[in-house]
């Protein structure tokens, strides 16, 4: 093996082929083309003409390159080069295979595998048995298989089996399966995750005893990140993120997306050289947080960049305790509409009864200077408070003359009224937050006074229970905790009466705190939650495996995603719990000191590419290429050049579409600088002749009698042509017409669909027409309209519009009379009521063409000259009816027309 | 089809000229009627002398408005007319099936094409013409152009030889004869020496392919013979084709030399130029009034 950098030879003796080329050159140079053969009559007079120079027609120089190219690939070839080559396996045993296949060897598993798979083939190559060591727990936590020496096309399956698990790796469960095994002398390659673990350097030493050792894994500054919730919850979403190394500064982009996967928001941070943890917030409308299933490091597909999200970081629902549901008729003098507006913008706010209210999962209930009802409200409420329920009070007229006992403070019968018109004092002011309150830190704004408020009873722990007082020291809001939760009391009115702090922006931060105390909606129930979507190693959600086992309710919250529980959503579909990956990872350090005498490598190196069979085929290429160019050179391809000019002319005038797009414009043109109605080309030129003269009858009779001007009636064909220019398509049925491609069919449904109307004439009255016995013409329309998308058709009512749109009319005659006319039913509103298909029988072109004189082109039958008045009164109908709509059938005309009707 | 097609094209080619009335000092001595006044009374059109009415002459015969001027009784006598024969010949050889270039017309459609022309020329001009080598009599009308045409289209014969045989014409008959006249020179001069020993007139009309001119070869060619399977290699043909040239010019003054003596006349045509050319050298020569 010759080895030149990333480049090495496998049968470098094969490379002195290369001093060949010399000679090759010389004797190219002196051996003469073949000559051209040409017969020619003239012989005669070339017979015993002799060259008066005698050099020979030489091969020309960039022919001789081209062979020794040629050759130098061939042989170059033929010494077996490889890009990358891989270290042979060192010493003479099996090949231990360690595979760290927790989740942090996810975010660059393809790498791992293809590492794998190369040493797998070169084991094979140097047939070496292979033993495969996985490290992560197997699902469920069940014992994994004993592990044994296979061949590497065993070996080689099992490891394209192998995929990343969501949890970590337990690497001295892994060491004991090795103890089955008595093995010497190995070739032992730890594909490790690069993370540090306590038994990290007893697994290593114990592996580098079984011969020689070398660990692979990711340099340290692109091992697997973790993505975890943020300590602190704020206003905003936050999520920590933790990388293991802080070597190099490095940019961490965290996305959020919802349950159907539309991402919210994307914030990215940088996080400097030697900072390994970052916190990141992730600003988002209520309305968008609330939607938030997901977040993610961008970039990272494994289970610990993904946090899913659950009730705990979404808005909680609050309820507001009022008995009038709905609005109230004057809002703003009613104590819960401040309330409302305060708790909007980070609550989902509902209103209700207490039992309603408590029906359904509340995160927090307020009740605004009201009381429950009675015994039984009031001990649903004790229990939800013991459960985990925050009950937020206000205090107010009716509170301060009737107290109860759920309120963490006892109250003085009666209010106080600071600066009343009878007193001297000034209204109160708030006094800045002691720190054990949960409105600690709040900025307090001077223009908040309070007029009025309910007043405490002394005692020993009011001061504990205080959480704001004011100015002159006494108690505004107290709070109290029962049992899980919270009861909370604020000694005012939730609205302006006895303060404007409800009027305050300080209102809303204390809201907001008071609500953040809640515990949400999660951690309610003792029930246990069954998995319901589980991450994989990857970090995608899938249903959960049959290895995964349900989490009690109580212990949820302590619960550690494990081999057992992977991470990933508790409970039911409707109230999920996210247990996440974080909580199973301690910290995250890269892996520290090995024994000595392990060699350590990374994925960076490429893989081995071998560059013999590209190089030979090549060679091959070229072979070919001088064979032809030899033939070439001896006038044996003539013609061939000319041929694939004309192959290529035929090519480019094929592809110069634009004489086509400049018809489709001048087409576009036309239909659209004036109105004009269209027929369908049958492909029948009798039909079609007869369409036209027909459209040109009815065209002369609309301009004569109506105020629609049409220009020229036009040909289309829906194959190719576009339809939506024309409000009206004549179709007239022939019983050997074309069935329609998927692409007309398409576009006219568009056609259809977007306001159009088409009028089939299947034009067979005299055989059956569209009665009980089908002309062969209506056989062909079904045919033919078996793709549209045709509505439910009616024969026309005696009140359609299609029967006083312009003339008042009940017949419908053509060239024929007597055939029904269908159309959709008027109660389908789409398309201002005008019918998208109208199907008559009636060959009412026949009836309304004109020849060049403008004269009547056939006879009517059977009732001459009058029934084609009645024919030419219904295409004037039919053109006002498409044109205008439903508007005749204005209840508005209806009186005129009765009266001229003469009822 | 094939037929039509060259007798179509000729008469295209034919129809820029008019009918051709082959000079003829001495007319063929044919009894066919003809056109070419044989100075000496006989059967034709055109008026000859009046002969005072001799005994045994047919009443017929006299011209009564000539004898009514005198006292005397007159006899209207003809020139007898005759018609000149033109006996045609084109090389039929597989060496005439060359072109250099596909665009090129072969030189045997070239020779096909100016022969039906002359023959429509001259069947215009009534005279009577007739391929050497095809047995069939001298003709005039259409049926001889079709005759002609007809033969002339005739696949071609691999054993045809490159040179007219001898065959006993009539006396004053004219030939045309066109061909590439590339076989050596003794023998051209064998094969017309004959003709014109017996005194006939003729012409003759070289067909040459403009790569046969010119040589415009280039490198290492072996060229092959197409009548003989003669080869020559020649490792650069551009250093030759001055040498060809010049032989081939040799070549030619050889057939002047040649064609001059016996009073014939010698053209030359090449394939890439139009034919009308050639059909009006031919037809210059042909009408051309001897010492004239």
């Amino acid at each position: 093996m010759l080895s030149l950098g990333a480049l090495a030879f496998a049968s470098p003796w094969l490379l002195a082929g290369l001093a060949i080329l010399p000679v090759l050159w010389w004797l190219l140079r002196v051996t003469p083309p073949a000559p051209r053969r040409l017969r020619f009559p003239a012989i005669r007079l070339l017979l015993g003409l002799v060259p008066r120079e005698e050099t020979p027609a030489r091969t020309p120089l960039w022919l001789i390159l081209l062979r020794m190219l040629l050759v130098a690939l061939a042989i170059i070839g033929l010494a077996h080069p490889l890009l990358n080559p891989s270290a042979r396996l060192a010493i003479d045993g099996p090949l231990l295979l360690v595979v760290d296949d927790g989740w942090a060897a996810a975010h660059d598993w393809p790498a791992r595998q293809r590492l794998m798979r190369e040493l797998i083939d070169q084991a094979e190559r140097e047939n070496r048995r292979v033993v495969l060591l996985d490290t992560a727990p197997r699902p469920g936590g069940e014992a994994a298989p004993a592990i044994s020496i296979q061949r590497a096309s065993d070996a080689r399956a099992a490891a394209e089996a192998l995929t990343p698990l969501p949890w970590p790796t337990n690497r001295s469960a892994a060491l004991s399966r090795l103890d089955a095994l008595t093995m010497a002398n190995a070739n032992v390659v730890w594909i490790s995750d690069g993370l540090e673990s306590e038994d990290a350097f007893g697994f290593a030493e114990r592996l580098n005893r079984l011969g020689t050792l070398r660990v692979v894994s990711d340099p340290a500054d692109r091992l697997a990140t973790l993505i975890a919730p943020a300590q602190q919850d704020g206003a905003d979403l936050a999520v920590a993120v933790h990388r293991p190394s802080a070597e190099a500064p490095a940019e961490i982009a965290v996305r959020v997306s919802g349950d159907d996967g539309r991402l919210l928001t994307r914030q990215s941070t940088t996080l400097a050289a030697g900072q390994r943890d970052a916190e990141i917030k992730l600003p988002m409308p209520g309305e968008l947080r609330n939607q938030a299933a997901r977040a993610e490091i961008e970039g990272e597909a494994s289970a610990g960049a993904v946090l899913l999200l659950d009730e705990r970081w979404r808005r909680r629902p609050v309820g507001i305790v009022s008995t009038q549901p709905g609005e109230a008729p004057q809002p703003l003098l009613t104590g819960t509409f401040y309330l409302e507006r305060a708790l909007n913008p980070f609550s989902e706010v509902r209103r209700g009864t207490v039992g309603d209210l408590l029906k359904r999962e509340t995160a927090m209930l307020v009740l605004a200077d009201a009381a429950p009802s009675g015994r039984e409200e009031h001990d649903a409420l004790v229990k939800w408070l013991d459960d985990g329920g925050v009950l937020l009070r206000f205090a107010g007229p009716d509170l301060a003359e009737s107290s109860d006992d759920l309120l963490p403070v006892t109250l003085r019968r009666g209010g106080r009224t600071i600066g009343g018109a009878l007193s001297w004092e000034q209204p109160a002011r708030l006094a800045s937050f002691p720190p054990n309150s949960p409105f600690a830190g709040l900025a307090i704004p001077d223009d908040v006074t309070v007029l009025r408020q309910v007043l405490a009873e002394p005692s020993l722990d009011l001061a504990d229970k205080t959480w704001a007082r004011l100015s002159d020291g006494t108690p505004l809001v107290t709070g109290e905790r029962r049992g899980k939760g919270w009861l909370v009391l604020v000694h005012t009115t939730g609205s302006p009466a006895w303060s404007n702090l409800a009027l305050s922006g300080l209102f809303v931060d204390m809201l907001r705190r008071v609500v953040g105390l809640s515990q949400g909606v999660a951690g309610a129930g003792d029930a246990p939650l069954a998995p319901v979507e589980t991450l994989d190693g990857y970090g995608r959600l899938q249903q959960a495996p049959a290895s995964a086992r349900s989490i009690a309710g109580k212990d949820f919250a302590s619960a550690v995603a494990s081999a057992s529980q992977p991470p990933g959503f508790y409970g039911t579909l409707d109230a999920r719990h996210a247990l996440n990956l974080a909580s199973a990872v301690p910290t995250l350090k890269p892996l520290g000191r090995l024994p000595a005498g392990v060699t350590r490598d990374s994925f960076t190196r490429g893989s081995e590419v071998d560059l013999r069979p590209g190089l030979l085929a090549a060679a091959m290429t070229l072979v070919l290429l001088d064979l032809l160019i030899a033939y070439a050179l001896r006038g044996l391809l003539p013609g061939l050049a000319r041929r694939g000019a004309t192959a290529a002319l035929v090519a480019a005038i094929a592809l110069a579409s634009p004489a086509v797009r400049a018809d489709d414009d001048d087409f576009a043109l036309q239909a659209s600088s004036e109105l004009r109605l269209a027929y369908i080309q049958t492909g029948d030129p009798q039909v079609d002749q007869v369409s036209l003269a027909g459209l040109r009858g009815l065209t002369a009779v609309l301009g004569r009698r109506t105020a629609v001007e049409s220009g020229e009636p036009m040909a289309v064909d829906p194959e190719k042509d576009e339809l939506i220019f024309f409000p009206l398509i004549y179709w007239p049925v022939t019983p050997d017409q074309p069935t329609l491609s998927p692409r007309a069919t398409e576009r006219l449904n568009r056609y259809l669909a977007t306001g159009g109307t088409i009028f089939f004439d299947t034009r067979d009255q005299g055989e059956g027409g569209t009665g009980r016995v089908a002309g062969s013409a209506t056989q062909r329309l079904r045919q033919i309209a078996a793709g549209l998308n045709i509505p439910p058709l009616q024969p026309v009512p005696p009140d359609h519009v299609l029967t006083k749109s312009f003339y008042l009319l009940q017949e419908f005659p053509g060239r024929w009379a007597g055939g029904q006319i269908w159309v959709q039913p008027t109660e389908d509103r789409v398309n201002d009521g005008v019918s998208t298909i109208i199907i008559g029988s009636n060959d009412y072109a026949g009836a309304w063409a004109i020849d060049a004189q403008g004269r009547p082109a056939y006879a009517v039958v059977p009732g001459g000259e009058p029934q084609r008045e009645m024919a030419y009164r219904f295409g004037v109908n039919l053109v006002m009816y498409t044109l205008t709509g439903n508007y005749k059938s204005d209840q508005v005309h209806v009186p005129a027309i009765l009266e001229r009707l003469g009822q | 089809m094939a037929q039509a097609s060259v007798q179509h094209r000729a008469e295209q080619l034919a129809s820029r000229l008019p009918a051709l009335l082959v000079a003829a000092d001495r007319v063929a001595t044919t009894v066919a009627q003809g056109v070419h006044g044989r100075r000496r009374v006989g059967q034709g059109d055109s008026f000859w002398q009046f002969r005072q009415y001799e005994p045994g002459d047919a009443a017929q015969r006299i011209d009564w408005r000539e004898s009514a001027k005198s006292q005397r009784l007159y006899v209207r006598e003809t020139e007898w007319e005759a018609a000149q024969s033109i006996w045609l010949w084109r090389d039929a050889s597989p060496s005439m099936d060359y072109h250099s270039d596909p665009q090129l017309p072969t030189k045997r459609a070239r020779a096909d094409l100016l022969l039906v022309a002359l023959a429509a020329l001259l069947v215009r001009g009534g005279e009577r013409a007739s391929l050497i080598g095809s047995g069939l009599p001298p003709l005039s009308g259409r049926v001889a152009l079709n005759r002609i045409a007809a033969l002339i289209d005739r696949p071609a014969d691999t054993a045809a030889a490159s040179l007219p045989g001898f065959e006993p014409l009539p006396r004053y008959a004219q030939l045309v004869l066109i061909g590439d006249f590339l076989s050596p020179l003794d023998e051209i001069h064998a094969a017309i020496g004959r003709y014109s020993a017996s005194g006939l007139r003729g012409h003759m009309l070289q067909i040459l392919d403009p790569a046969e001119e010119t040589l415009p070869f280039d490198g290492r060619v072996r060229f092959e013979g197409i009548e003989s399977d003669d080869s020559v290699l020649i490792s650069r043909v551009e250093t030759v084709r001055d040498e060809y040239v010049e032989r081939l010019a040799a070549h030619r003054e050889g057939l002047v030399a040649i064609a001059r003596p016996a009073g014939w006349s010698f053209a030359t045509h090449r394939t890439d130029r139009p034919p009308h050319a050639a059909l009006l050298a031919l037809y210059m020569a042909l009408s051309r009034q001897p010492g004239s």
